[in-house]
């Protein structure tokens, strides 16, 4: 094998003195024959004449030699190289306009590669993560509670690890978010409680120092941190003595014992449906050292659970082997919430489960931008290679073989396809950057999407692909010459005929390419101005903020009283209007479910809703209405009758017809105290701006309590940068150690809230511009060959009396008629595609009849510009000059 | 004279080559000489297919080539069969042996 190789190599290198010994060994093969017929007595001149006779033609010999050594087909390439590259250096506008047609094309597909390829292929920087599942031991007592928010309590959690077979290993974590000081200035850093196991579970390793493990993970020895990459470098500017440095969290001096690879950054908020707050990226890990007590607890759990499965061992198996303990377990909960099951769920799911839609849908539209980009560089090769019948004819003529045109022309294309590639990397990088500068921040690791080496194999493989897609059918074209009308017609035509319907045809798809795009983007702009304009229920221009209570603040009267002071302190900046304290702010992803019981109403049991715990002024600070009734004064406080607040869903739905102000509600139980509806408000988008606003019931602060976190919104005359200032001096003089958190209008809320829509949005109507852009270069590309190619007709028609206006209509015509059988076949594509859009359309249907007909009008609009240069230049044609030329 | 020849079969110039070199390095010419006279003028190869067969076998590493000094004192490519070249050899005669026995065999019964 190898010297096969190295023969071929040689002989394809060294060519000259393969030939000049091959030369001199027939040389000496004839002088020996011929000496052989001299001894046998014939003159000098007779043996030689004799020898050539015996030993046949040296040329064919050699040919065949040439052959014999392997090297024709490299020989052929090399020709077909050097000949590709001089025709279209001939040509540079046909070549410039095909290779960036082409760039466009695999430029765009780099780029969305490029992000598929970090956030669904790359592998993530866990061992094995086919193995690892979420454990969640959900409870339909809670049926419209997401599974995910059901982690196992701490004591289900270590009966499974003790009873549970299928495990390689289990670890618990909680999320969490710590105030660290840097500087001067109080930050937020996110974090995450996790157990001895963690790292060995996620078979996830530091770069420097050790990872937390089952000696750190007790009571008393647990004051150690891992930290991340990102944390090294910003607050410790990658000190290389990291490892002897302290880190003070939450008022604890840490001894920072390792750093995760700049890659580690679990758990993300992107990993959990139920988001709570979880940060995007985690930057601390502390042991989560649970006390006895906390070990036993039943009932709840506080956190997740991953578990690594055995080798060999299915999720399905594993399934079915913890619902058998959980049935068990079950039995230790209390008696009134019993129910607590099983899920087991793939970690891979929950990591890119979400956004995989997005990802293929993205790749689905700009694969049909880049077949729209290849039908346009067919068609223009097309068009050459009928300009280019003459050189073809003559070749043919003298005898190039089919096969041998065919590879030449797809060499050609192979040319145009790479440096189209090249240049599409080029714009790949460019395009990346944009794509990155629209992150809507759900989406995991998007942000690491770079073109690596695997996505420059990627780009080189389509590129090549695509080479041989748009070069084939030019390729098979050109050898189809047929060599008798060439040589009758003098070398002036061959069969074009056939060429501009095949022309036609790819102009045809390429519309209809256009058209499932347009209505593809179309439906998505819909959709998007409609969750736009839903009415929030607030004002976008309140500002809010995060704040978390550390441990100080373990008794209810200390919270009451440190937001009392607060408020007061926001109240007396200059230009405050009023502020409010909140337990879960809309759409900031954190959510409190309570049960309730409402009197003269047929109850469920187990009904939930969502409830808030508020001061008074917090309606008017977000510029909620008060339908009816009141708002909370501070007279609703403590040792004063105890009242709530309802939004007008929860009036709608649980008073029906009766007039809920003065009328009773119990929280939690039926046995708890009456509370007075004194109050209703408007309805709130809370999770998310295109479901329905929930059911929703207020209490006041004063007469409940609240927990460590809760957020502030503030309605103020000052700008949002001002008022970030004044109130973080006012938590200062308060608490120095305490800090604010993600300060933003509520604008900027909605504005995420919309942020994957937009994106989403956003690059299919780019995609389905661009698309639309080639369409037409593809209509007037083919017009304006095929007006070039009429001229003659046209002057003879001119000349017969034909008025420029009809010349016109006749031209526009031909395209029109292009545009709308594509526009047919398109309609008809989108219908049956756009239903894989169904899950992403608010507020329109797929088959949308604005958006339907719309994009046929758009379309029509644009082909008739298109159209209208090459019709143009078709009416004004000199009958004088193109008689003469005939 | 022309109907005394033969035609070879597919593959089989190959084998005749490699049993003609390995004896002792021949040339080209030498090759065909040799391989005419053992024939008694049966087989008569022509240079068109005698040198491609030499290149291919070459390619393969059956045979390798060396310019050395001739008898008639000229420069001239000479051809010898590698340790690959014999066992490809023994394996080739041995299935002609094998294939001309059968086809004997089923000529004979007939």
């Amino acid at each position: 094998m190898l010297s096969d190789l190295i023969y071929r190599l040689r002989a394809f290198f060294r060519r000259q003195s393969v030939e000049d010994e091959l030369q001199e060994e027939l040389q000496y093969h004839l002088e020996r024959e011929a000496e052989k017929y001299r001894k046998a007595g014939a003159t000098p001149e007779e043996a030689m004449r004799r020898a050539r006779l015996a030993i046949g033609g040296p040329e064919q010999a050699r040919q065949q030699c040439r052959e014999a050594r392997g090297t024709r087909l490299l020989d052929d390439l090399l020709q077909d190289l050097r000949y590709g590259l001089r025709t279209l250096g001939k040509s540079p506008g046909f070549t410039v306009v095909t290779i960036l047609t082409l760039a466009l094309g695999i430029g765009a597909c780099t780029a969305i590669f490029s992000i598929v390829n970090a956030v669904l292929i790359r592998s993530l920087p866990y061992g094995d993560v086919e193995r690892l599942v979420y454990l969640f031991t959900p409870n339909p007592h809670f049926a419209n509670v997401p599974v995910e928010a059901f982690g196992p309590s701490y004591a289900d959690f270590f009966d499974l690890q003790r009873q549970s077979h299928p495990f390689a290993s289990m670890t618990a974590f909680e999320p969490t978010s710590f105030r660290s000081a840097s500087e001067n200035t109080a930050i937020r850093v996110a974090g995450a409680r996790v157990d001895g196991n963690f790292f060995s579970t996620l078979q996830s390793f530091p770069e420097a120092g050790r990872a937390i493990g089952p000696e750190d993970d007790r009571p008393g020895h647990s004051n150690v941190v891992v930290i991340s990459h990102a944390l090294w470098q910003s607050m410790f500017a990658g000190s290389a003595q990291i490892l002897t440095k302290p880190l003070r969290l939450d008022g604890g001096l840490y001894q920072i014992i390792g750093v995760m690879p700049s890659e580690f950054g679990y758990p993300h908020g992107t990993d959990f449906p139920v988001g709570d707050g979880v940060a995007n990226r985690t930057d601390v890990w502390v042991p989560l050292a649970l006390s006895p007590q906390q070990r036993a607890a039943r009932e709840w759990g506080n956190g997740y659970a991953i578990a690594r499965l055995k080798p060999g061992v299915s999720v399905r198996h594993a399934q079915a082997e913890m619902s058998t303990l959980m049935i068990r377990l079950d039995l230790l909960h209390q008696a009134d919430t019993r129910g607590w099951g099983a899920f087991v769920k793939p970690f891979r799911d929950s990591a890119v489960g979400s956004v995989r839609t997005l990802m293929w849908l993205l790749l689905g539209a700009v694969s049909l931008v880049l077949c729209i980009a290849c039908g346009n560089a067919a068609n223009l090769l097309l068009a050459r290679a009928a300009a280019r019948t003459h050189e073809l004819g003559v070749r043919a003529a003298l005898g190039a073989a089919k096969g041998r045109m065919i590879r030449q022309m797809l060499t050609e294309s192979l040319l145009l396809g790479l440096a189209g590639g090249l240049v599409g990397i080029v714009l790949a990088y460019v395009f990346l950057r944009g794509l990155l500068r629209l992150n809507p921040g759900d989406i995991p690791r998007l942000n690491e999407a770079s073109i690596d080496a695997q996505v420059l194999c990627f780009t080189l493989l389509i590129a090549v692909l695509t080479s041989v897609l748009f070069g084939i059918l030019p390729a098979f074209f050109a050898a189809r010459i047929n060599l008798v009308e060439f040589l009758k017609t003098g070398g002036n035509r061959g069969s074009v005929g056939t060429g501009n319907r095949l022309r036609s045809s790819l102009v045809i798809g390429e519309i209809g390419l256009v058209v499932i795009l347009l209505a593809g983007a179309g439906l998505l702009l819909r959709s998007y101005v409609n969750v736009e304009a839903v009415q929030t229920g607030f004002s976008s221009s309140t500002v809010s903020m995060n704040i978390r209570l550390d441990d100080q603040y373990a008794s209810r009267d200390q919270r009451l009283a440190f937001y009392r002071s607060l408020l007061d302190k926001i109240q007396s900046v200059p230009g405050t209007e009023s502020a409010g304290v909140i337990s879960a702010l809309p759409l900031s992803g954190s959510e409190s479910l309570g049960s309730f019981w409402v009197d003269g109403y047929a109850n469920q049991k187990d009904q939930l809703v969502n409830g808030r715990t508020i001061t008074p002024q917090y309606f008017f600070a977000m510029g909620i209405p008060i339908v009816k009734g009141r708002s909370f004064t501070g007279e609703d406080a403590e040792g004063h009758p105890l009242v709530v607040i309802i939004n007008h869903a929860f009036a709608e739905k649980y008073f029906g017809n009766r007039d809920p102000v003065g009328l009773g509600m119990r929280t939690p139980g039926p046995h708890d105290p009456l509370k007075t509806v004194i109050g209703v408000v408007g309805n709130v988008h809370h999770t998310s701006l295109e479901a329905a606003a929930p059911p929703e019931v207020y209490e006041p602060l004063w007469q409940t309590d609240i927990g460590q976190g809760a957020f502030v919104a503030i309605r103020s005359l000052l700008p949002p940068e001002n008022i970030a200032t004044s109130v973080r001096a006012a938590l200062r003089t308060i608490d120095p150690n305490l800090a604010f958190a993600g300060i933003e209008t509520m604008g900027d809320l909605i504005s995420q809230a919309t942020a994957h829509r937009r994106f989403q949005t956003t690059l299919l109507t780019i995609f389905a511009g661009t698309a639309m852009l080639l369409g037409m270069v593809g209509i007037y590309g083919l017009l304006a060959y095929s007006v070039k190619q009429r001229t003659a007709e046209i002057g003879v028609r001119i000349a017969l009396g034909a008025s420029r206006g009809r010349v016109l209509g006749m031209i526009l015509r031909q395209g029109l008629q292009l545009t709308v059988v594509g526009l047919l076949l398109g309609l008809a594509g989108a219908l049956a595609l756009t239903r894989v859009l169904v899950s992403s359309l608010y507020g329109v249907s797929a088959v949308d009849p604005i958006t339907f007909a719309a994009v046929p009008a758009l379309l029509l609009i644009v082909t008739i510009a298109a159209c209208l240069i090459p019709a143009r230049r078709a009416a004004n044609v000199d009958p004088m000059r193109t008689l003469r030329d005939e | 004279m022309t109907e005394k020849r033969l035609e070879l079969p597919q593959g089989t110039l190959d084998l005749l080559i490699l049993k003609a070199v390995a004896l002792e390095p021949l040339h080209g010419w030498a090759i065909s000489e040799r391989l005419q006279q053992i024939s008694r003028d049966a087989i008569q190869v022509q240079q068109g297919s005698l040198y491609p067969a030499l290149h291919r076998l070459e390619r393969r590493g059956w045979i390798k080539a060396k310019w050395a000094i001739s008898e008639n004192n000229r420069r001239a490519k000479y051809y010898e069969l590698t340790s690959q070249g014999r066992k490809q050899l023994e394996a080739e005669t041995a299935a002609w042996r094998k294939l001309t026995d059968a086809v004997d065999h089923i000529l004979d019964l007939a």
